[in-house]
């Protein structure tokens, strides 16, 4: 066992985690928060994506041990964002989720995609979406709520 | 039948958000791995690593023999059977962990219990087993001659069953002046949705009770069939599926692991769950989709078709798994072949046979993919000698407007439908002539242009008569409702069929709404849970929609029955002049009204109120509800697109792609466009893509995400969409089963691109995925052989 202590959603956490113990189940089965989903555990899928120090990264391969000092932010963690809230929106109008499995580390993804490259255009979204795989919808409604938001950050920006 | 929707409508033909949005997208959503339990401790298996061996010998670790369990530990455990009702079907059965012999590389062979994954998986390498390998069986066609070994010794054959449709095609034969035959393959693939299976296993010592909460499509069938192989009451399961992230059919099965995990709970009373990972998923549960066509179509000079004569063969894996049986797939080539097309002859010969590969399970399409596929090059091969487009030999073959409904060679009743319309529309939103010319002018780039087509008919929701009549063990019958207009006027719906992201949380609501003029806020979908459900055989097969939809709507009616004898009362009016809507019970004509909320309060709370002759049974009811005719709808769409093929790689992109869909009444046109995106998605996986290789030792080759590969956002074309809403005449609202269909035509309407952009090289794809490696071997062969 090591003691680790780590931010999560802001909560200062200080925990004994085995060496081989990986970040997402550290969150789940220890932490209770439930909202990051596993779907194959090796880096692909992208379900299991959260924040580590404000960048994506794949919760299912990282230690939990290599998050010592680190900031988590999971799914939970993103309730008030303003960014997340105007994504949410956009997903439940543009049907952009089914079975809902994929989706916490979609928004997260989607949402770094919205405030790192604000002039992304569709193909560029696609591209950098290609870490998420999901088997529901055909990402055409997430491909559209995200260009939904860009288009309406832009416009309420004045246009820049 | 419909009246158009309203700006602000809530009910049938709104495309109404989801209800089930919002949880799911904090977080909360409520997976089976989710679940909390006091002292849970995890499962992994010890699994077959050959695909045919002799079990020799299965050795626990030393100390560890209260937490490895193999069959023998499983007392009064039963094997999983299920026996197709078709005459010459034989039969296997599974051993929920490996008797004597092991038949596919994935099969369990013992169970390891600990406190947490990691430590049972440390443990199930601590199991010794000593295995003898027996020759194996790894290809269907070898698998069917007459000195391959055998998946099953008893056996005379590898075959679970033999079925043809016969017919006399001497006439045909002497009468065609195009005869086309070609050899069709579609590669094994895995449904891989995102979570894989899930269980947890609990004991309730208070009701004695087995509460098995699993990732499944069919909560009561599988408690059925928990209950039958632990041979213990039904009344002492109970089966939760909770959210279920994604299922396509995988989650259409009783699974082993189920048994093994219930018997444990049962046995020991502590809490037990499994989570299959995904390398036991890719590795062991690669389980559908893999055909073999050999078919002949003949036809007259200008393409139309007289005969379809084929050999199918469906490769039905090791065993037959309930509740679908090894035959569903091949009993389901063999009736719905000739698609939606007119043919004077048909004969069809198909074998399921049995390899050691994993157990089939039908796959969302079922057997449409394959036979899409199979039919659809067939028919762009005659057209290419009749020298005619590709969709004016369509439009001289598929059954005519005029002529719905129909009954057609295999004795499908088309239940509605225009499907010349249907082309002409996809033909139309192509552009066909554009592409024409642009391929005339070739590509800067030095690719080959190309345009295909493929359509297709399906059959879904179909029930008693159907399924009895391809021998599958589970036969659906009429489903059921559960509706309570509860003391504050909210809507309790309880169904037996499941949601897991088809939207029925919202879709079945506006149902409600349709019927009560209940705002769909106010209804609450209970499903999932045998406790507290209707029995159902669950959501598959396209069915939920019409089924569910039909027997809320017959709940729902009842209730309306009622709360008019109320508020007539209340109302002194006759029931005869209410209308519900908005949520009230209002006299027509007049202002005079009140609220479902003060009629629900009413009759639960002043019951002095009521009159005397009024119905006891009160605001609740279960009602059940049949399709006029169970021989289901026929939803049918023309899937149309336009590639790039690059030879020098083998790659294809798609340019452009059209779906021209009919679904009936669309219930919600937006969760419709979105089960009609999803299918896509799989059906291109399956047409470029996906692909499970077993080398000749049926070791699957692919076992992480980065060697099976699904389609990323990348992969996917912007997609134009249309719809024809005709209505099916047998449904509560003329809605029609459309959750499969987008995943059906994509394999042959870009094969059939394919092939349009590489003729006159002497090329010709009959097999799918399109891989750039399949593709460029076709180059390579068309170029030797030139
Ligand atoms: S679970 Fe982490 S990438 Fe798939
Ligand atoms: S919504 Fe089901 S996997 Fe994306």
């Amino acid at each position: 066992m090591t003691r680790i202590a780590l931010k999560v959603n802001g909560q200062a956490v200080d925990r004994d985690v085995a060496p081989r113990r990986n970040l997402v189940d550290f969150l789940r089965d220890e932490l209770n928060l439930t909202g990051t989903n596993v779907g194959c555990e090796h880096g692909v899928c992208g379900a299991c994506t959260l924040e580590i120090d404000g960048a994506p990264a794949r919760s299912c391969i990282a230690f939990a041990v290599a998050c010592d000092g680190a900031s988590v932010r999971t799914i939970e963690g993103f309730d008030d964002d303003p960014v997340m809230i105007e994504l949410r929106a956009a997903f439940n109008r543009e049907h952009a989720l089914q079975c809902g499995y994929c989706t916490p580390g979609m928004l997260v993804t989607a949402r770094d995609i919205v405030t790192r490259l604000p002039d992304a255009d569709e193909a560029r979204i696609r591209e950098e979406l290609s870490g998420n795989l999901c088997r529901c919808t055909g990402y055409v409604g997430i491909v559209r709520a995200i260009v939904s938001v860009m288009a309406a950050r832009k416009s309420s920006s004045g246009g820049r | 039948m419909t009246a158009p929707v309203e700006a602000g409508a809530k009910g049938v033909g709104a495309s109404l958000p989801r209800k089930e949005d919002d949880r799911l997208m904090r977080g909360r959503g409520e997976y089976v791995a989710n679940r909390r339990v006091v002292g849970l401790q995890e499962v992994a298996f010890v699994r077959s690593p050959m695909a045919h061996a002799r079990v020799l010998a299965v050795r626990k670790p030393e100390g560890a023999e209260q937490q490895v369990f193999v069959l023998a530990d499983l007392d009064g455990v039963k094997p999983i059977r299920a026996v197709c009702g078709l005459p010459g079907f034989r039969v296997s059965e599974l051993q929920v962990l490996a008797g004597d012999i092991v038949r596919y590389v994935g099969e369990p062979i013992a169970m390891c219990v600990a406190a947490t994954r990691a430590e049972a998986e440390d443990l199930a390498e601590l199991v010794e087993v000593d295995l003898e390998p027996l020759p194996v069986v790894a290809d269907m066609l070898a698998a069917l001659t007459p000195d391959s070994p055998k998946v099953h010794a008893h056996w005379d054959r590898n075959a679970f069953l033999e079925s043809m449709v016969d017919d006399d095609l001497s006439t045909v034969k002497r009468d065609a002046a195009i005869v086309v035959r070609r050899t069709v393959r579609t590669a094994r693939q895995c449904m891989a949705p995102i979570e894989g299976r899930a269980v947890v296993a609990e004991y309730d010592r208070r009701l004695d009770q087995l509460v098995v909460h699993s990732a499944t499509q069919m909560p009561h069938i599988n408690r059925t069939g928990i209950a039958e192989c632990l041979g213990i009451d039904q009344a002492s399961v109970r089966v939760v599926a909770p959210d279920v992230g994604g299922g396509f059919g995988y989650k259409g099965i009783l699974l082993a692991e189920e048994i093994c995990l219930g018997w444990y709970a049962r046995r020991t009373g502590r809490p037990v769950r499994w989570l299959e990972d995904r390398y036991e998923h890719l590795s062991g549960n690669a389980n559908c989709r893999e055909h073999h066509y050999d078919i002949t179509g003949y036809a007259d000079a200008s393409g139309r078709l007289l005969g379809i004569d084929c050999e199918a063969v469906v490769d039905a894996g090791a065993y037959s798994l309930y509740p679908f049986s090894a035959c569903l797939e091949s009993a389901q080539v063999s009736s719905i072949l000739p698609g939606p097309y007119v043919m004077d002859r048909y004969r069809c010969h198909t074998y399921a046979a049995a390899t050691n590969k994993p157990p089939i399970l039908p796959y969302r399409g079922v057997a449409r993919t394959g036979v899409c596929f199979a039919m659809e090059l067939v028919l762009d091969a005659i057209a290419r000698e009749a020298g005619r487009e590709p969709w004016e030999v369509r439009m001289a073959n598929v059954v005519p407007s005029d002529a719905m409904p129909y009954t057609n060679i295999t004795n499908k009743y088309f239940d509605s439908g225009d499907y010349p319309e249907c082309l002409r529309r996809t033909v139309a939103a192509l552009d066909v002539p554009a592409w024409r010319a642009r391929q005339t002018r070739g590509e800067p780039d030095g690719r080959r242009v190309g345009i295909g087509l493929a359509i297709f008919c399906e059959q879904a929701a179909h029930g008693t008569s159907v399924y009895h009549g391809w021998g599958i063990p589970m036969v659906p019958g009429h489903e059921q409702c559960f509706a309570r207009l509860s003391p504050d006027g909210a809507l309790e719906l309880r169904i037996g069929t499941h949601s897991h992201g088809q939207g029925m949380e919202t879709t079945l609501a506006q149902v409600a709404n349709e019927v009560l003029g209940i705002d769909p806020a106010r209804v609450r979908l209970i499903h999932g849970d045998t406790a507290l459900t209707p029995y159902s055989t669950g959501t598959w097969g396209s069915r939920s929609m019409v089924m569910s939809g039909g027997a809320v709507a017959a709940a729902c009616t009842v209730i309306a029955e009622r709360v008019k004898a109320i508020a007539a009362h209340l109302l002194e009016a006759a029931p005869a002049d209410l209308e519900l809507a908005d949520g009230d019970v209002r006299v027509t004509g007049t202002d005079h009204s009140m609220t479902l909320q003060e009629v629900a309060h009413a009759w639960y709370r002043q019951p002095q109120r009521m009159p005397p002759d009024i119905d006891p049974a009160g605001l609740e009811t279960t009602a059940g509800y049949k399709a006029v005719r169970d021989t289901g709808t026929f939803s049918y769409a023309c899937h149309a697109c336009a590639v790039a093929v690059d030879t020098e790689l083998g790659t294809v992109e798609i340019l452009d792609y059209v779906i021209v869909e009919d679904g009936g009444t669309l219930v919600n046109p937006m969760i419709v466009d979105g089960q009609v995106y999803g299918g896509l998605a799989q059906g291109i996986g399956s047409a470029l893509f996906e692909e499970m290789p077993f080398n000749a030792d049926a070791q699957p080759l692919a076992s992480t995400l980065a060697d099976y590969m699904l389609p990323g956002a990348t992969e996917m074309p912007t997609v134009r969409m249309e719809h024809m809403t005709i209505p099916s005449p047998i449904t509560r609202f003329g809605q029609k089963g459309i959750g499969e269909g987008g995943a059906v035509a994509p394999p042959a309407a870009i094969a059939n691109a394919v092939n349009d952009a590489l003729h006159d090289l002497g090329v010709e794809i009959t097999e799918c995925p399109i891989t750039p490696r399949r593709l460029l071997a076709a180059l390579a062969e068309a170029k030797a052989g030139r």
